[in-house]
Parts: C-alpha cells; structure tokens; sequence
C-alpha cells in the first residue's frame, strides 16, 4: 500500500468523495479512479462499463470495478451522458492499476458544468485522505 | 487503556439468502448516511443457495439448472467480488456492515483482518488454516475451509466471510467454486473427522471477531430494524 504522500494525485482535475476524478476537455470530460483507489483495491480484475448514450446524474452509480480483493462501485462525478467507454479496459482492467490518469473509464458529455464547483481540488482531496 | 470501538452483533441465525441480503443492503444505506452510527456485524447460516459474482461463473456450475430447480437450490446473481460460491447449512456467515475509513482499515487490512477470523477459529479446533496467495480465503492443506467475498458502496464494505463448519460438501461438487477448477473444499469437521456443535464455534466466532476488529460488541436483535 501506498503512503498518502506516495500517491500521484495530478493538479488540475476535480475529485470526489469516493475517489474519482474527472478531467474537463472541450465540452467533453474523461473520468476514472485516483491512484488512492486503485492502490486500496489492489489488482483490478474486471472493469463493469456502462453503454454509450446512457445518462446519470451526479454521483449515481455508472460501473463497477472488480479487483482480487473487492467489488467497488464507481460514480459519475457530474451529471452526463456517457459517449465513449475506454474499450482497452474491457481487456486489460489491469492498465488502471498501471496509471489511473492515463486510462480514464469514460468519456461523458457533462450536462452542467456548474456542478464543477461541489467536486474537490487536489488540495481538498488529500484533505480527505488525511482526514 | 484499549479503547474498543463500539459495534451492534446481530445474530440472524438460519435467514435465507435473499433475505438477508436485503437486510444488509438496507443497513449499507443505514450507515452510509448516519442513520446507524455504529457498524453491524451480521452472523447467519443459509439454507442451500449458490451465488454467482460480478463476472458471473455460470461455466463454473457442473450441473444443469433444471437440476438445480429439481434440488429446490436456487442461483442467485450478486455484486459481490468472486466468482459461483455455495452457501448451506454448517456454513457460518458473517458480513459485517463497516464503514472502512472510520474503522481505520483499508481494503488490504480488512480482508487480511476477515481471514485471520476463520485462521483463529480453525486453530480452536486444532486446524492449521493458512491463507493462499493464489486466492483469497484460508485452506488447510490444499482444501478450501473459508472464502471472502467483499463489496463496497460509497466506502461502506459489505458481504463478507463464509467458513464450512458442518456443511455438506457434496453440493460443492456442482460447481468450480471460485471458479477455480480442482479445488476441493473442505470443512472444519471434515479436518478433524468428527461431529461438531455449529452453536459453539459461532460463540468462538463471535469471541474472534471482537477481538480481531477490537470491537466493543453489544448484541441486538432484527426488531428495531425493521422500522
């Protein structure tokens, strides 16, 4: 396990209470796990992908990821449609254990950006982690 | 002086499947937003059911299903970790409803915490459990006694641990348990070849979970629950 300050939380995405992030690009966003998570669930398994064209609103349940040890359910940060799901995982769940910012889950098209605002900063976030 | 967090232990006895995974859905709810401030452990016992896991495990059942609905056993998809598992009669159960981050315990520690459970409880008896890279849960020898199987929804873990005290094995024979092919399971009683009392080694459980969680158990029943 990972030391909090061992972790590689980049600056420049938002967070959420239960460990995911999302990265605004365009009027598009992509979103995966932090290193936290994936380092907690240790060797994913499985990643369970939502299909492009469905909606959810913030922090409703869109996957889940299965590791070796736990089934670990992941939550939309903002409110979208799903228009793209990252195929390599379904293949390779392992690259999110690889790094978790280079293979983001989903890609969604946020419907209020607004919602920007109640997500965590980096700073925020390892708040929580040492809470 | 040890301070023990404080923690409810609710005995369901025998509560089929179905059931009981509803109680603990409601109680994952429960304690998600506050309205239960304290975690639960449940402990159960299920009449014959087979489980399947996330990435489901229906190529790991042996038998056809209309087999199954002739036995009276029923399959049950679950969102558990895992693959087809068997519960039964003799097979002590526990899934406790914890909330990880105020436990202190990360998903590692809690699952090495859940087999460490069934290692002391096998050792009551004289059983040398060991835990297995491979997979998780504990064996004896190259036989499978006890498995884990957790989920967790907005940081609060569910399911848990299942350990054979007294089951009958031969429903095991249906299937890969696991989804491991050629693993043979085991029991408690079956190490030791002699009868045993399900009643006693639930109080040893009980004693072993306490203390391994350092917890400060006051027991409870279902009623002020089922508000």
């Amino acid at each position: 396990m990972k030391e909090i300050n061992e972790l590689n939380l980049p600056d420049g995405l938002r967070y959420t209470r239960d460990h995911e992030w999302v990265k605004i690009m365009g009027d598009a966003a992509i979103v995966g796990i932090s290193d936290y998570a994936q380092d907690q669930l240790g060797d994913i398994v499985y990643v369970e992908m939502p299909e492009v064209g469905d909606e959810f609103k913030q922090g409703e349940e869109f996957g889940t990821l299965e590791s070796v040890k736990a089934v670990s359910e992941t939550y939309l940060p903002l409110t979208g449609e799903i228009i793209e799901i990252n195929e390599a995982l379904a293949d390779a769940p392992e690259l999110v254990n690889k790094d978790p910012y280079e293979n983001w889950i989903v890609r969604i098209r946020p419907a209020d950006l607004s919602e920007l605002d109640s997500l965590l900063t980096v700073d925020e976030y390892l708040d929580l982690l040492n809470g | 002086m040890p301070l023990r967090q404080k923690a409810s232990l609710l005995d369901l006895g025998l509560m089929d499947y179905r059931r009981a995974y509803g109680l603990q859905l409601d109680l994952v709810e429960k304690r998600r937003t506050g309205r239960l401030d304290t975690d639960i452990f449940l402990l159960t016992e299920h009449p014959a059911v087979f489980t399947l896991g996330r990435r489901g495990g229906q190529e790991n059942l042996a038998v056809s299903r209309e087999f199954l609905d002739r036995q009276g056993i029923a399959l049950i998809p679950i969102e558990r970790g895992g693959d087809i598992t068997y519960h039964g009669r003799g097979q002590l159960v526990v899934y406790p409803i914890i909330l990880l981050k105020s436990a202190g315990l990360s998903v590692t520690e809690y699952i090495f915490r859940l087999e460490e459970v069934m290692i002391r409880l096998s050792r009551d008896y004289g059983v040398a459990a060991v835990r297995d890279a491979r997979n998780h849960g504990v064996w004896s020898g190259d036989r499978k006694l006890g498995s884990v199987g957790i989920a967790i929804r907005h940081g609060v873990a569910f399911h848990g641990l299942a350990i054979n005290v007294t089951t009958c094995l031969e429903h095991f024979g249906w299937i890969n348990p696991c989804g491991l092919t050629g693993v043979r399971m085991t029991s408690l009683a079956r190490e030791l070849g002699r009868e045993m009392a399900l009643e006693e080694a639930k109080q040893r459980m009980k004693g072993h979970l306490a203390e391994i969680f350092e917890r400060d158990f006051s027991l409870m029943g279902l009623e002020p629950l089922l508000e």
